[in-house]
């Protein structure tokens, strides 16, 4: 098997200064509900951010603003060099009008989501090669040695012909790691990755993601995971109703709680 | 060209309207004879008699599949002939036609009943099987179950399906003017024969079946929206 | 039973099954494109662009077929100099081409509404999941959007185009000679009409049964991610990417 290209060995300190994701004063509302209320996030390269926070409290919804895929109300969000642009349409709304700018984006940062969101109609292999191939033009001998290396690293090779429907929840969650991985991403964002798994398939996840964490890549992640939060993190968050109470090193917001109501939401979730 | 189709002294309007109110009884009385035998054969599909079974499935799956346009012609021709027959022994000549109405509301009972035996049955089937456990264990006697439980839920789930029926059966009584009777589609194509202007009269008579499939959908609806009262949906 | 008749009566109607198809496969094709454009078009979600389409799917679907077709053979014709004016007349006077037009029109206003119900039951997350790769939204639509909607679209669609095949047999009324046309013809020569139905159903019963299937195939042939996995397909599937 050929060495896969797609393993990014850990970030010199050359970059290591220069901000990987930079999110400034976001602002969403949905309808009548102000679910983010000025929210700010730095990431350097190699950072793991998790993001923690209980339901309602904006944590899904402000990573979902990074790629765009709900438009804030107002701030500013840069991806390495790139900062969006905004303009106002005809009702005052915020929207970003380079379509181009937004899909380059998009390219460079990874998504796994909750609910896996794997292509239904085609085989494992088939959904880690179609982003590449078809968005970013590699040819397809390429992108399937690379797509089977990473299937290989997320253990689930002997599964590659099979379909989505066919996998347990985490075999296809490791699948979309493995989709997300092969468009090379200089960030990954992961929307709750766990929550919808089965206690027992968890585990298996969490070691692919480990396993990310030490290769140095950037990682931005909404969790409930709360021990996986506390070892692999170099920046923790917590946010309530839609800002952020709390932030800080994760033995610094686990172990030394300021506010009350981390305390609470630490104690709930053990 | 309006005026054609006014109510003026050339206008053709209130033959139009005429039309359309036989149209409209046609369709329902088609409609209603389909009820009956539509709620006859999805009994036959749902019973335990493999030949009764076995017809409905046969009535289901051939007044669906063959061209209702032929089951008129089965329906007119075939029966002209006998009575056309018929009428010979009492020393009639000629060819007797069987009237226009009746044959009508005969094929699109026939071809609609094909269809609504399905709706039924498949609301039949939604029925909770829960529901008619309980209706034995309280004693309640097949008959009476029957009136106060299967019948009303049966209405209840296939009213969306009786609607789509409905809908069917007025677009199919079109198809009647082929053996003469003079509903809408008939009456457009004399007027239009007679003053030729062809397109005015079929927009007009476009628009009044839009009108007819528009209302009565719209009751339909109403029908729907409380039968379904106290029922849970997605 | 006369078997003799029996026998004749199909041979004759035989005849008529080149030009049913024919109506059903040029209507259904052209049908079928044109319901694609509309159903992408709804998704603009301009109501310039959808308002007419809706007045158009409304319009073919609230009223019979054969106000449509006697529209365009017999409405059209009140516009001779117009159309002769166009070069057009050729097109508009021959019964085959209008009906053609007529059963189109008719069999995309229903094939539009069904590839919109397509789309609309594509899982929103793998569109999402589309989105966060980057992909353009024509890209989406190609790749993922519109095979899931069309996969999901194949049993409606398949029913349409049984529809459409008993549709065909309206043509015999502005004089085409299908199956139905030479039935209608051999039952009033000789007033025969059960025997003739029966063939005649026969034939049209055969053409469902046929289309039926085809559609069922395609369906299996297109859904193996629906069904249980298939190890010797997936087997053979690695030995051919090696």
């Amino acid at each position: 098997m050929s060495e896969a290209p797609a393993i990014a060995p850990k970030e010199q300190a050359e970059n290591g200064e220069r901000p990987a994701v930079v999110v400034m004063n976001l602002h969403k509302s949905f309808g009548a509900v102000e679910v983010l209320k000025g929210v700010s996030l730095a990431a350097r390269q190699g950072d793991v951010v998790s993001i923690l926070g209980s339901s309602g409290s904006g944590k899904s919804t402000m990573l979902r603003c990074i790629n765009l895929l709900e438009t804030p109300d107002s701030g500013t969000i840069t991806v390495g060099e790139e900062t969006l642009r905004f303009a106002k349409n005809r009702n005052g709304r915020l929207f970003a009008p380079d379509r181009r700018q937004v899909e380059r984006l998009r390219r460079t940062t990874g998504m796994v989501f909750q609910s896996f969101n794997l292509w239904s109609h085609i085989t494992i292999l088939e959904n880690v090669i179609e982003a590449p191939i078809h968005v970013l033009k590699r040819p397809r001998a390429e992108c399937i040695a690379e797509a089977e290396a990473l299937l290989a690293k997320v253990g689930i090779a002997d599964r590659r012909h099979y379909y989505p429907a066919h996998l347990s929840g985490g075999q296809q969650q490791r699948a979309a790691i493995a989709r997300a991985l092969a468009m090379r991403p200089k960030v990954l964002l992961f929307d709750e990755p766990t929550s919808s798994l089965d206690p027992e398939l968890v585990g298996e996840v969490l070691r692919v993601m480990r396993s990310l964490t030490d290769e140095g890549r950037t990682m931005l992640v909404v969790t409930h995971e709360m021990a996986f939060a506390r070892d692999v993190s170099s920046h923790v968050l917590f946010l309530h109703q839609g800002k952020i109470d709390e932030e800080g090193a994760p033995d610094e917001v686990f172990g030394r709680p300021k506010s009350d109501r981390l305390r609470q939401f630490l104690s709930s979730a053990q | 060209m309006f005026n054609l189709v006014g109510f003026g002294p050339d206008g053709w309007g209130p033959a139009l309207l005429q039309a359309a109110l036989m149209t409209l009884a046609l369709s329902t009385a088609g409609f209603l004879s389909g009820v009956a035998l539509g709620v006859l054969a999805a009994f036959a599909r749902l019973s335990g008699d493999r030949f009764a079974r076995g017809a409905a499935f046969a009535y289901g799956a051939l007044f669906r599949g063959v061209p209702d346009l032929l089951t008129i012609y089965l329906l007119y021709f075939g029966g002209s002939v006998a009575l056309t027959t018929i009428a010979g022994w009492f020393g009639a000549r000629g060819f007797v036609g069987l009237p226009g109405f009746a044959t009508g509301a005969v094929a699109l009972g026939v071809i609609s009943g094909a269809y609504q035996a399905e709706v039924y049955r498949g609301a039949f089937l939604a029925i909770h099987r829960g529901e008619l456990e309980a209706a034995r264990a309280y004693g309640m006697s097949g008959l009476t179950m029957l009136r106060r439980i299967v019948a009303p839920q049966t209405l209840r789930y296939a009213m969306p399906g009786l609607g789509n029926v409905w809908q069917l059966v007025l677009k199919d009584s079109a198809l009647v003017s082929v053996i003469g009777l003079v509903e809408l589609m008939r009456q457009a194509q004399i007027g239009a024969g007679s003053t030729r202007e062809p397109f005015i009269f079929f927009c007009a008579a476009a628009v009044l079946y839009l009108s007819i499939a528009a209302t009565t959908g719209a009751l339909f609806r109403r029908v729907e929206r409380h039968s379904h009262r106290g029922l849970r949906t997605a | 039973m006369d078997v003799g008749f029996l026998v004749d009566t199909l041979s004759q109607l035989m005849r008529g099954v080149p030009l049913t198809l024919q109506l059903t496969a040029t209507s259904v094709s052209l049908g079928f494109i044109l319901a694609l454009a509309l159903a992408l078009a709804l998704e603009t979600r301009r109501p310039s662009i959808v308002w007419p389409i809706r007045g158009y799917i409304t319009a073919f679907r609230g009223t019979p077929l054969l106000v449509q077709i006697f529209l365009i053979y017999y409405g059209l014709g009140q516009f001779r100099p117009t159309i002769q004016a166009l070069g057009l007349w050729g097109f508009f006077r021959a019964p085959f081409w209008c009906a053609i037009l007529a059963l189109t029109l008719n069999t995309a206003a229903y094939g539009t509404e069904i590839i919109r119900g397509g789309l609309q039951s594509v899982p929103y997350g793998q569109i999402e999941a589309a989105r966060a790769c980057g992909m353009s939204r024509s890209l989406a639509y190609r790749r993922v959007i519109l095979p899931i909607a069309l996969r999901q679209a194949l049993p409606s669609y398949g029913n349409e185009i049984i529809l459409m095949i008993k549709g065909t047999s309206l043509t015999s009324i502005i004089t085409l000679l299908d199956i139905t046309g030479i039935a209608q013809q051999i039952i009033s020569q000789t007033y025969r009409a059960v025997e003739v139905f029966a063939c005649a159903g026969a034939i049209y019963l055969a053409m469902n049964y046929l289309v039926a299937h085809l559609v069922a195939v395609l369906e299996h042939r297109l859904s193996p991610h629906l069904r249980a996995p298939d190890i010797e397909t997936a087997v053979a599937i690695e030995g051919a990417l090696h």
